[in-house]
């Protein structure tokens, strides 16, 4: 049973690109906005893939660009795996 | 759930292929018939580099005697990869490069680039991952690889940030980087000329980075800013190659 994995993954990607949760804005570009690096972007899903064991497919890496992407990502794949 | 979300390695090692199981002539597409003209062309450029650029070169010695290695210059011109090569003498054979669809698909540059090495076509506008999955093959099969950390060249000479990927497949694969920082290529061929002037270029290649000191880190920090900190190492050294140039 997930509870507040919208908040979760916020707390996750600030630790991870070393920003305030508060100054991430969800619909920010990740990239363009927040200056996220490709390869950090990588690290970001690599520690999702980690945290939720995901095994995230590699073309589900060039799709995102937001937290919320991030976040509709991790929900698709744990609904795959029927948790 | 894993508490500790943060030891990501394994997720790059799969990233870039380390997992995979590959064929034993997975080198052989580097295998051009262009390379039965490389030693003419070779010694056509030696010419040139020894009168035209008067090339000079120093620390050959800190070049890992065997392969696999990375060599990681700065990148301001198009000459930097042949008088790196041309300096590292038959060490070269080794020595593998990617090049980028920008100069892969004009006819002209690819030409002479199979004749003068062993290179493959990137398209890493678009993508990071076919460029650093190339080079871990490369690396895994005992080669060496010339890797341009910044990505592109500067258009001033000035040396711009590197990218961590030169740090991932150092720190994966467990090889080590050759510092190099080359001098007067830019004032020679700069971005944008058409024709290479005369002029003086030296080569300096500085000690190695080894990685070991770094692999402990993996199992406590983002593997992302191991990769970083040794990328930021590596410009460090050549940062201090460049001011050692200017003394």
């Amino acid at each position: 049973m997930i509870t507040n994995i919208d908040k979760e993954i916020k707390t996750l990607v600030s630790k991870i690109i070393k920003m305030p949760e508060d100054k991430i804005d969800p619909n920010a570009n990740l990239f363009f906005d927040l200056g996220v690096d490709s390869l950090l972007g990588v690290e970001i899903l690599a520690s999702l893939d980690k945290k939720y064991n995901l095994d995230i497919p590699e073309e589900r890496l060039r799709k995102i660009n937001t937290l919320n992407d991030i976040i509709a990502l991790a929900k698709d794949l744990l609904a795959q795996k029927g948790n | 759930m894993s508490e500790d979300f943060s030891i990501t390695s394994d997720y790059w090692r799969k990233l870039i292929g380390l997992d995979v199981q590959e064929k034993d002539d997975v080198l052989k597409k580097y295998k051009y018939p262009h390379r039965y003209v490389r030693p003419t062309f070779w010694f056509l450029f030696g010419l040139l580099a020894r009168t035209y650029w008067r090339v000079s070169f120093s620390g050959t010695e800190n070049i890992p005697k065997k392969p696999p290695y990375i060599v990681a210059p700065n990148h301001a011109s198009s000459l930097d990869y042949p008088v790196v090569a041309w300096s590292m003498g038959r060490q070269r054979q080794d020595l593998y490069v990617l090049a980028t669809k920008h100069f892969y698909d004009n006819p002209f540059s690819r030409f002479f680039m199979k004749i003068a090495a062993n290179i493959d076509r990137i398209d890493t506008v678009e993508d990071f991952l076919p460029a650093l999955k190339a080079a871990a093959r490369i690396l895994k099969n005992g080669r060496s690889i010339y890797i341009n950390p910044e990505g592109t060249r500067s258009a001033t000479g000035d040396l711009l940030p590197f990218r961590p990927g030169v740090g991932i497949l150092a720190v994966e694969l467990k090889v080590p980087i050759v510092p190099v920082y080359i001098k007067g290529a830019h004032e020679c061929f700069p971005p944008g000329s058409l024709f290479p002037r005369p002029g003086k270029i030296n080569v300096t290649f500085g000690k190695p980075i080894y990685v070991d000191q770094y692999l402990p880190k993996l199992k406590t920090e983002n593997a992302y800013y191991v990769y970083k900190e040794v990328t930021d190492e590596l410009r460090k050294r050549v940062t201090e190659l460049k001011e050692l140039r200017l003394q």
